[in-house]
């Protein structure tokens, strides 16, 4: 077989290329990424009459500067040998700004097909793209493709099949410019290169491309270093340190950029002549959900909805899922006791790990419906409005508009809030981000706040778990706005967020967003999860004598470690052994505190009638419980959103900040709350 | 004028960028360059705006806003 052809997929973000690239990869699709931040290279395979292709989706892009990792990544992987063709997915809607793009890569000197993407908009709008006017200025194949409805992919992979062995095409370009001006450059560059610059600059090009053949490093396309030399990119000017006689004495990247806008505004002209038409149905959506009062209320009904659907249809699932898993615990435990199993293994699967991992399973209905709504959101359009929307509000605490959908996420699951703040482009924003989040109130606390304050508070019950949220978001809003007082270096507001185009989603996107988010939920937490369980069992069923069994737990290492921190809680009213091993329980998923207490407490149930009378009992009183459902709404999360912490942040010193600031917290606002309130209420 | 003072619904041209040079060259990379046209679609109570240019909008934050200076102003 004939060695297999590399190609590049290269592209603004938001221009529909992670599509084209699944719609192309098909089932062959290796990893799939987040629509507008694929963050690393992402390799699928194809075979396509015959020929092998590798196909590779890189982060979306709107230059190849070399001023942020994602374009020193894009542009250096393009220059590799290993690259033989690119295509550059252009979003024919916003034709103007993605062309930009396109001339910098076909300066790159490798071959180039364009594939335009988003041609039912333009039609949509009443608009008309010469379609062979474009190629002939540019000097590529251009071939229209819908990346949704999966159209003219064949067409473009052959015409990716053509060209990637032909590097040398004579072609006649558009010869811009020239009918303004005489020209005093003595090279026509026109059959050349589809981009040529003014004479002063293209003659700097010439001196320097004789340069660098003369002393230079060997390189494979001359005019692209010098017209990298010319811009002063801090890359180039790294690797080549010859004498350049003062030739790039100053700094033409305005010029070269106007330039390129210039040439762009020419192609405009010619293949789009009328395209200042309005694109009247975004406009119309925007009037509304934009709008200056209405846009707040909009988002926020609309998030109602989110979380209604997430709740109510996702715990309604869940029921289901818990059922299933009662009942596959019973028949593990049932076959496992058949075939002799010693007892303690045993224990150990199901008790620890069907109980501990099969836990953590239930709740894939709720991240599910989620995800979907999520995938809808964004895919839609909608997303970059709410950024705009809540900006105003976010930036009194220090944050973009951006910032905001993370931490809504929070009252979901703080895993994928956590993961969704990988949309921030500001690193700061990000940490200060992830750093608040965990305080949104998840959606496994609630088996808590509905246990204890039904125990305790009686008809206030839904009240006391409300106020957890409120409480909550408030700590949430305290964490970023502390954290950005103590931000040392102040910086401007950085909302800066493309508003792309009202459009439909497309089901695979979905599919592909959902099922990734799913298969990182399975396994990532799952393996922590996994471990967590298996660990917590050994805990609560050993000590130092040896297996205890559940009879004589008090004699577990866990009962031990409990004691232990017995003298730390006891000032927020917590000071139970039994309460600290449920709270340390509670680090592998927070519903396991609700049943880490039955167990403790030797209830085979979670009976709210029999678990009051053990509460009287140990002296735990109302105060007590209202300063455990504090204690658990503020500390640590599970341990799985302590590893997308780590994961998010790549790095333990902020992981372990955010520890102690939940840790902190949780402490403190405990302690005060039952040492105040422990003065009126005796 | 800056954008921040613009009139919702007509377009500009853009006469400088007054903001720190990272800022400057993202916004430039996306087609804010001399003289391009602007045209600003929407502005938010806090001083956020919404802007039109080469066929793409983009939502800015009020700083951006106030570190763009404009000139013209055609009604569209």
């Amino acid at each position: 077989m004939s060695k297999a052809v590399h190609v590049a997929f290269v592209g603004n973000p938001n221009c529909g290329k992670t599509t084209l690239f699944n719609a192309i990869a098909g089932t062959n699709l290796k990893v799939a990424n987040w629509p507008g931040v694929t963050v690393e290279k992402v390799e699928g395979k194809l075979n396509f009459q015959g020929q092998h292709f590798i196909l590779v989706d890189l982060p979306g892009t709107y230059s190849l500067t070399s001023y942020t990792m994602e374009e020193i990544v894009a542009r250096d992987y393009i220059m590799s040998d290993e690259v033989d063709i690119i295509i550059n997915v252009v979003d024919a809607s916003s034709l103007e700004r993605n062309l930009y793009l396109t001339l910098q890569l076909l300066e790159l000197g490798k071959p180039v097909v364009m594939a335009l993407n988003m041609m039912d908009i333009i039609k949509e709008r009443g608009l008309e793209l010469d379609l062979h006017r474009l190629p002939e200025m540019l000097g590529i194949p251009v071939i229209p493709v819908s990346a949704r409805k999966k159209t003219g992919l064949k067409t473009l992979m052959h015409a990716v099949q053509h060209h990637s062995e032909r590097h040398d095409d004579k072609i006649e370009h558009h010869d811009h410019g020239a009918k303004n001006s005489a020209g005093t450059h003595h090279h026509s560059h026109h059959d050349e290169y589809a981009m040529v610059y003014d004479d002063d600059i293209e003659d700097r090009i010439d001196f320097i491309t004789a340069l660098l053949k003369g002393s230079g490093p060997s390189m494979s396309n001359y005019r692209w270093h010098a017209i990298k030399l010319l811009e002063h990119d801090a890359e180039v000017m790294k690797t080549i340190t010859i004498d350049l006689q003062g030739l790039n004495d100053k700094n033409f990247e305005t010029e070269i950029l106007n330039e390129r806008y210039t040439f762009i505004e020419e192609i405009m002209e010619e293949v789009l002549p009328d395209r200042d038409m309005k694109s009247e149905s975004t406009d119309r959506a925007d009037r509304l959900l934009t709008h200056r009062v209405l846009g707040i209320p909009i988002f926020l009904c609309i998030m109602a909805a989110v979380f209604l659907l997430t709740f109510t249809l996702g715990d309604f699932i869940k029921g289901y899922l818990e059922l299933a898993l009662e009942w596959f615990g019973g028949a593990a435990e049932g076959m496992l006791l058949n075939i002799s199993t010693n007892p303690i293994l045993t224990s150990m699967i199901v008790d620890g790990i069907i109980a501990g991992v099969g836990g953590i399973l239930t709740f894939l209905p709720n991240i599910i419906i989620l995800f979907i709504a999520l995938a809808f959101l964004e895919d839609s359009g909608y997303m970059a409005r709410v950024a705009y929307v809540m900006d105003g509000v976010m930036s009194k605490i220090g944050l973009s508009g951006r910032a905001f959908i993370p931490m809504i996420l929070g009252f979901g699951c703080t895993v994928p809030a956590v993961m969704a703040s990988r949309a921030l482009e500001n690193p700061r924003d990000r940490l200060k981000t992830i750093l608040a989040t965990p305080f949104m109130s998840c959606s496994a606390k609630i088996p808590v706040y509905v246990l204890i304050s039904g125990i305790f508070f009686g008809g206030y019950a839904p009240l006391a778990a409300f106020s957890m949220y409120l409480i909550g978001l408030m700590m949430a809003i305290l964490v970023a706005f502390a954290a950005g007082r103590l931000d040392k270096k102040k910086e401007e507001n950085t909302l800066l967020i493309e508003l792309p185009e009202y459009k439909t989603p497309n089901p695979r996107t979905v599919y592909v967003y959902v099922s990734q988010k799913v298969k990182d939920y399975l396994t990532k937490a799952g393996t922590t999860i996994f471990m967590a369980s298996i660990l917590l069992w050994l805990l609560l069923n050993f000590g130092s004598g040896g297996y205890v069994g559940e009879g004589s737990i008090a004699d577990s290492f866990a009962a031990k470690m409990g004691a232990w921190l017995v003298p730390v809680l006891t000032p927020a009213g917590l000071g139970f052994w039994q309460i600290a091993v449920a709270l340390i329980s509670g680090l592998a998923a927070k519903e396991v505190v609700v049943s880490s207490i039955s167990i403790l407490f030797g209830i085979a149930e979670a009976d709210s009638a029999a678990l009051s009378t053990h509460f009287a009992q140990i002296g735990f009183g109302p105060v007590n419980a209202f300063a455990l459902m504090l204690f658990v709404l503020l500390y640590v999360p599970c341990l799985a959103a302590l590893a997308v912490i780590k994961r998010e942040t790549r790095s333990w010193k902020w992981t372990g900040v955010s520890i102690a600031i939940q840790l902190g917290t949780a402490w403190i606002v405990s302690t005060l709350f039952f040492q105040i309130v422990s003065l009126f209420i005796k | 004028m800056t954008l921040y003072e613009g009139k919702v619904g007509r377009t500009y041209s853009v006469a400088s960028i007054n903001l720190s040079t990272p800022v400057r060259r993202r916004l430039e990379i996306l087609g804010m360059t001399e003289h391009a046209s602007v045209s600003l679609i929407n502005k938010s109570l806090s001083g956020a705006i919404v802007i039109k240019i080469r066929g793409t909008r983009f939502a800015l934050g009020k700083a951006f806003a106030k570190g763009i200076l404009i000139e013209g102003g055609a009604a569209t």
